[in-house]
């Protein structure tokens, strides 16, 4: 994370954009437009309000999840209060799920835990922002449910046999969160260092917190 | 009765996650942060449910559009329906927004 190269994948190095960022069809374009603008006509939203949750949305993602996941690898007592009152334990990192709940599962040598929704894309977007494409796909929300070890396969993630998976299928009203395992080896590492191990598809359940050596692999 | 949405334990294909990690574009994150502001607790225009019935109500259709598209009709239509405005006023809109943004395009 703290290498020269640490910038977004739509930029080269001369910081010129990789990719012009596209604009959907005319049809779409003016209807968000048209939208828009009778929102903040209408007093029900102004343009800074906009920018303000373009700006909250994108602060969001792995590196928040991570502070809370490596709080629970590190203080048992967060860990417990994270697990059985997950919405009250974010909150200690500004987080605020209302109006939905959170629930947070835990990954051990027995079971994996991952999180899907069948029917839409709902996601524990205070914590991780905006859920990747695949997550919003049909491929991944039908298959999660009925083969789901085939599906982490597919993330390179290889269960034992004898692993128990739990798939979480979310709502409009609970979201899901995997407290991933924390990797062997790293008893002397420092918040920091752990953080950096932490990934959003960790999180989500489709793999697990790898060491860098094993990531490598 | 199984909806158009209701994917859960369908045959489907590949993953692909390298291939679908898409960077969501500024548009796409201007659709979203104004699902987000109807939804937000000083607002609360519009719940999650609601949007979710919003796009289910595209039928057949809700395969045709990009995801943030759905999005954007679900506010379009729940602001209807909550008469945050009507449909008069969306359509007069509508007709000035499409002449600034053909003229915008034929300038380039």
């Amino acid at each position: 994370m703290s290498n020269d190269h640490d910038h977004g994948p739509t930029h080269t190095h001369d910081g010129k954009l990789i990719q012009e960022d596209e604009l959907p069809s005319i049809e779409a374009q003016i209807l968000e437009t048209s939208v828009r603008e009778l929102l903040i006509e209408k007093g029900v939203v102004s343009g800074e309000d906009i920018r303000r949750a373009i700006e909250a949305m994108d602060s969001r993602g792995e590196s928040l999840g991570a502070k809370i996941v490596v709080r629970a690898w590190t203080d048992p007592k967060y860990k417990d209060r994270l697990l059985n009152n997950s919405d009250d334990a974010v909150r200690e990192f500004g987080i605020n799920m209302s109006p939905m709940e959170l629930c947070v599962v835990e990954n051990t040598d027995e079971v994996h835990n991952m999180v899907v929704c069948t029917l839409c894309s709902c996601y524990p977007r205070p914590i991780l922002g905006i859920p990747p494409a695949w997550y919003k796909r049909r491929d991944y929300r039908a298959r999660a449910v009925r083969e789901p070890r085939a599906v982490l396969q597919e993330f390179g993630t290889d269960l034992p046999d004898g692993k128990q998976v739990r798939v979480h299928d979310s709502n409009a009203d609970l979201r899901y969160l995997v407290l991933p395992k924390r990797p062997e080896g790293t008893e002397d590492w420092t918040v920091e260092q752990l953080e950096a191990l932490v990934t959003r598809d960790s999180m989500i359940g489709v793999s697990d917190v790898r060491l860098p050596s094993e990531a490598d692999a | 009765m199984r909806g158009p949405q209701d994917y859960g334990g369908l045959p489907a294909g590949p993953i692909n996650p390298v291939k679908h990690e898409h960077v969501p574009t500024h548009w796409e994150k201007t659709v979203d942060a104004l699902m987000m502001l109807i939804f937000d607790q000083r607002r609360q225009l519009a719940r999650v449910d609601e949007s979710r019935r919003m796009q289910e109500a595209f039928g057949e259709d809700y395969h045709k559009y990009p995801y943030y598209e759905r999005w954007l009709q679900a506010v379009s239509w729940l602001m209807l329906e909550k008469s945050v405005f009507t449909q008069e006023e969306l359509d007069a809109k509508q007709v000035e927004v499409r002449a600034r943004l053909e003229a915008e395009r034929d300038e380039k």
